[in-house]
């Protein structure tokens, strides 16, 4: 169960990028994406936006949800009023193949986890998971929106800053 | 002419050429290459190069015409007067949501578009079954197959206008129906828990009647895996031959050619579609008529008739009882006009005529054989609807023997003009009125009983037993299912009879009916467990809906569509292990969903990936659908000048993966063609920035353009070496050749985004890739 989470800019452009793995039912926190997984996020989130630049016009929310799927890829996407765009890309582990990419033991902890199906983990588009992604979202949100009134912030400017992104880990921690 | 190499021209002489894809005249093909290249010096020996290319004798080319011949030439002279109708069917593929019902009805005209590949896939076969004489006369003619090789190729375009009456009567016009003609009894499929003993049997009559069987495909599976490598020699073909020519047609005017699909894909498509075994659960493959021929040098004539009549309905040769032994025989009597008298013939032609009713047709050929220095001798066009096996086959035959043997036929134009008549009579005054009679009287007797709510309880009752009364003619099974043990159902079960008349009606062109009637067998086959009758009906069901012009609103489409693509997936996959239904099915699928362009893409490609992720295709299969699942969301526009709801980086995204794939495979020119595709999808987005901020992917990218930078130098160091001896000009082009070659993958001038694209790719053909990383890495929007 690994997660892909990036803010990306009104230009296509990535502002902020981290990897992370569940924290629930025994898991470490740690991503368990293969070296080809990683490249392939990174095109699959891009490709989403295609979706959410759709899907934003049709909702009035600033949360849209579960907006697109690639193969075991899962997208959630969050839109803020200055036009970025936080994508959360949710892989679980499939309970036959997933084993490739993740160790034996934490691969024998998602198929256990699998069973139950309220885990936010086996079901990325249930309304547990949703509802968690919501409240994922809405703390880096918070955090987002305190980071970027630093005076020193312009628009399109990646965030470097080392608070963010613990604070975006603690949310992840938290939640996912 | 004499050289089969300049693929394309041998039909020209043709008043209309039945072999479409490379039926562009040799002026045609110059001209598309010449605008392609822009003027390029190179372009004109790009023309002869694969005189000279190492495999290369000139039936090689010949062999892979389909693919060598630029796909964007319509075809063009006989054409002309059928455009007029659908004049507005470029219109299409604009409009967000407009379901383009226009673009169904015309069945566009280039011959790779698929629309086109699926109307004349699903065609009346007509078998061929001719006595020994006429097959002895036409060995001697130069066909060692008989008559059946010499009819095929005409058989795939009908000359003149075909008039259909639907089922309410209205006529509908034609112009490009055709039919394909098939030897008697070949590709049977048989179901799968058939009796040992009837196979066998079957199987070693056949034998001994086609020599050997090799052209028949023992299984679907196989005929996946055929069409796989038939696909896959056309690419090592163009991997092999020089690189600027086979790639020339490919790279078009600009970027994704979304109208007309990439020549590997429609052969795919169209090797896939070729071929149908007579199966059990569909009677498109079942011969709607039969031509049995004799000649005039039969010394017993009638009585030859009669015999290959008794053979063909009750004799060994008869077809197994689930195909309906009441199709049309149709008798030809071929005169040879050299040795034989024509007032003989036609006195016993009079005889037939009066002994065997009207569908009986006198056709006069030469006796002799024609070559190509005959004055008035035409090349026989290669048939566009051979099995993925028997071109196979053709190639691994090429392969063995080096010699320079011509595959090319000649025959006289006289004969072709007698033969296409003698295809266009009967068709349009035997085949066509037959079809509409059966479909008339099948939807009468049959199907209307089961339409409206008296229908569905009929079939409830029946399956309750109480209406088994009704059906007595059919009651062969005590359990009120006419589902046979073995695995069928008879040929005179009703479920049987609905499906030849929903076939009928499909192959008629009368989409409607094809499809309530579909939609009404769906259910009784899932209720007797015929998973793949089941499979095979909804495959039909959802492709017939798909075909009908009238607009389907989204929840149809989620409620019916997408149920019975599922059906049929399952159906095929889990519970009958048939790999080849499920690929068909989905392939047609996308396509026609494709074809209806608005939010039916994002449909399109979700099946695509579902077909990616079932894993039934080969490596070929998977990277073609990958590439066409990025022409897909290609032709998705949006609105306005930011083009809202385009799907421009997904399609990006799928080039990527296509290159990927194709790179796996060794197979470099698709590869740098998809990989241009990327680039110029990723410049072409309104943002500033493609995907280079992104590091990894655009590290990634830049990884398989340096590869296939790599790849293909080398190749061309290889290749230097090769043609070294070969003539002047090559040697002193040697720099422009690089360049004009790197230019060509990366899409023509005027094609791109000049200034982002053509440097690295220029500075490639003289710098080593070292270089190209550093020129590339800081500036390039592809990174």
């Amino acid at each position: 169960m690994s997660y892909y989470f990036v803010i990306i800019g009104t230009q296509d452009n990535p502002l902020f990028e981290h990897e992370f793995g569940t924290s629930k039912q025994g898991g470490d926190g740690q991503s368990r994406f293969s070296d080809e997984a990683r490249h392939m996020n990174q095109f699959i989130a891009h490709s989403s936006l295609d979706i959410v630049e759709e899907v934003q016009w049709g909702t009035g929310q600033m949360y849209l949800k579960h907006v697109d799927r690639f193969f075991n890829s899962y997208m959630s996407c969050f839109i803020t009023p200055s036009n970025a765009k936080f994508l959360l890309l949710h892989q679980p582990i499939l309970p036959n193949s997933g084993s490739s990419s993740s160790g034996a033991a934490a691969g024998a902890a998602a198929v256990s986890s699998s069973r139950a199906s309220t885990s936010i983990a086996a079901n990325p588009t249930s309304p547990q998971t949703e509802e968690a992604v919501r409240s994922f979202f809405v703390e880096v949100y918070e955090n987002w929106v305190k980071a970027t009134m630093s005076p020193f912030y312009r628009v399109n400017m990646e965030v470097t800053s080392p608070v963010f992104r613990q604070r975006v880990a603690a949310a992840g921690r938290k939640y996912l | 002419m004499e050289s089969s190499f300049d693929h394309g021209s041998p039909t020209e002489p043709l008043p209309t050429p039945p072999m479409a894809a490379s039926s562009a005249s040799p002026l045609n093909v110059q001209k598309t290459r010449l605008a392609s290249v822009d003027g390029t010096p190179l372009s004109q020996s790009e023309i002869t190069l694969p005189i000279r290319d190492r495999r290369s004798h000139p039936s090689a080319a010949s062999l892979y015409a389909s693919t060598l011949s630029p796909p964007g030439s319509r075809s063009q002279s006989p054409a002309g007067a059928r455009l007029a109708s659908r004049v507005n069917s470029g219109s299409v593929f604009g409009g967000l949501g407009s379901n383009n019902a226009l673009a169904l009805e015309g069945a566009g005209d280039s011959p790779g578009d698929p629309l086109n590949l699926i109307c004349k896939a699903f065609v009346p076969h007509v078998a061929v079954y001719a006595s020994d004489d006429t097959d002895q006369l036409l060995g001697e003619k130069g066909f060692d197959r008989g008559l059946w090789q010499l009819l095929r190729p005409f058989g795939e375009r009908i000359q003149g206008k075909v008039i259909i009456r639907d089922s309410n009567g209205a006529s509908r016009t034609y112009e490009d129906y055709s039919v394909h003609f098939v030897r008697f009894g070949e590709g049977l499929e048989h179901p799968e828990p058939t009796t040992g003993g009837l196979k066998k049997t079957l199987n070693g009559s056949l034998e001994k009647t086609t020599g050997g069987g090799k052209d028949e495909p023992s299984s679907r599976g196989r005929t996946l895996a055929d069409v796989e490598a038939v696909v896959e020699r056309h690419l090592s073909y163009a991997e092999d031959s020089a690189p600027a020519a086979s790639q020339s047609p490919i790279a078009t005017k600009h970027g994704l050619d979304i109208d007309v699909p990439s020549p590997y894909y429609s052969l795919y498509l169209r090797r896939l579609l070729s071929g149908l075994p007579i199966a059990p659960h569909e009677a498109f493959a079942h011969p709607v008529a039969c031509v049995i021929a004799i000649s005039s040098r039969n010394p017993a004539p009638i009585e030859t008739l009669r015999n290959l009549y008794t053979q063909s309905s009750t004799g060994d040769r008869r077809l197994p009882n689930w195909v309906d032994s009441e199709y049309l025989r149709y008798y030809v009597l071929v005169h040879d006009e050299e040795s034989d008298d024509i007032t003989r013939s036609m006195s016993l032609f009079d005889q037939m005529k009066r002994n065997l009713g009207l569908h009986c047709h006198l056709l006069r050929i030469r006796g002799t054989q024609s070559v190509a220095t005959d004055d008035d001798s035409i090349p026989l066009p290669t048939s566009e609807w051979m099995s993925a096996s028997e071109e196979l086959a053709n190639i691994r035959r090429h392969d063995d023997q080096d010699d320079l043997e011509d595959q090319t036929r000649y025959i006289y134009e006289s004969d072709a003009t007698a033969i296409r008549t003698f295809v266009r009579e009967m068709v349009t005054q035997s085949i066509i009125p037959t079809m509409e009679r059966h479909v008339s009287v099948w939807n009468d007797q049959v199907a209307s009983r089961r339409r409206g709510v008296a229908g569905r309880f009929l079939g409830l009752t029946r399956r309750w037993g109480f209406g088994s009364t009704s059906k007595s003619s059919s009651a062969t099974q005590g359990s009120g299912s006419n589902y046979d043990s073995l695995g069928f159902y008879r040929q005179d079960a009703p479920e049987a009879i609905m499906r030849k008349l929903a076939d009928y009606a499909f192959m008629l062109r009368d989409w409607k009916l094809a499809y309530s009637t579909y939609d009404i067998l769906r259910g009784d086959f899932s209720n007797d467990k015929a998973w793949r009758y089941h499979a095979a009906t909804n495959e039909m069901a959802a492709i017939s809906l798909l075909m009908l012009p009238q607009n389907l609103s989204a929840k149809t489409r989620a409620e019916t569509i997408d149920a019975m693509f599922e059906a049929a997936v399952y159906s095929y996959l889990t519970r009958c292990t048939a790999p080849y239904g499920a690929v068909r099915c989905l392939i047609l699928g996308i396509e026609l969903l494709r074809l209806r362009g608005g939010s039916n893409i994002d449909d399109a490609a979700k099946w695509g990936i579902r077909l990616i992720e079932s894993k039934i295709l080969g490596p070929v299969g998977e990277a073609l659908i990958k590439e066409r699942l990025a022409v897909c969301y290609a032709s998705r526009t949006g609105l306005g000048t930011q083009q809202l709801g385009s799907r421009r980086r997904k399609s990006a995204l799928w080039s990527i993966l296509g290159a990927d794939a194709w790179l796996a495979q060794s197979k470099y020119i698709p590869a740098q063609r998809c990989l241009n595709e990327a680039r110029r999808m990723y410049g072409d987005l309104p943002t500033e920035h493609g995907i280079d901020k992104f590091e990894r992917a655009s590290a990634f990218m830049l990884g398989i353009g340096q590869q296939l930078n790599e790849k293909l130098e080398a190749d061309e160091h290889g290749e230097e070496s090769t043609v070294q001896d070969s003539d002047q000009v090559d040697e002193e082009s040697e720099v422009l050749n690089t360049r004009g070659r790197r230019i060509s993958t990366a899409g023509f001038p005027g094609a791109t985004a000049p200034p982002l694209e053509a440097s690295p790719l220029m500075s490639t053909g003289h710098g080593n890739s070292q270089e190209v990383v550093d020129v590339q890495g800081p500036t390039d929007d592809f990174g």
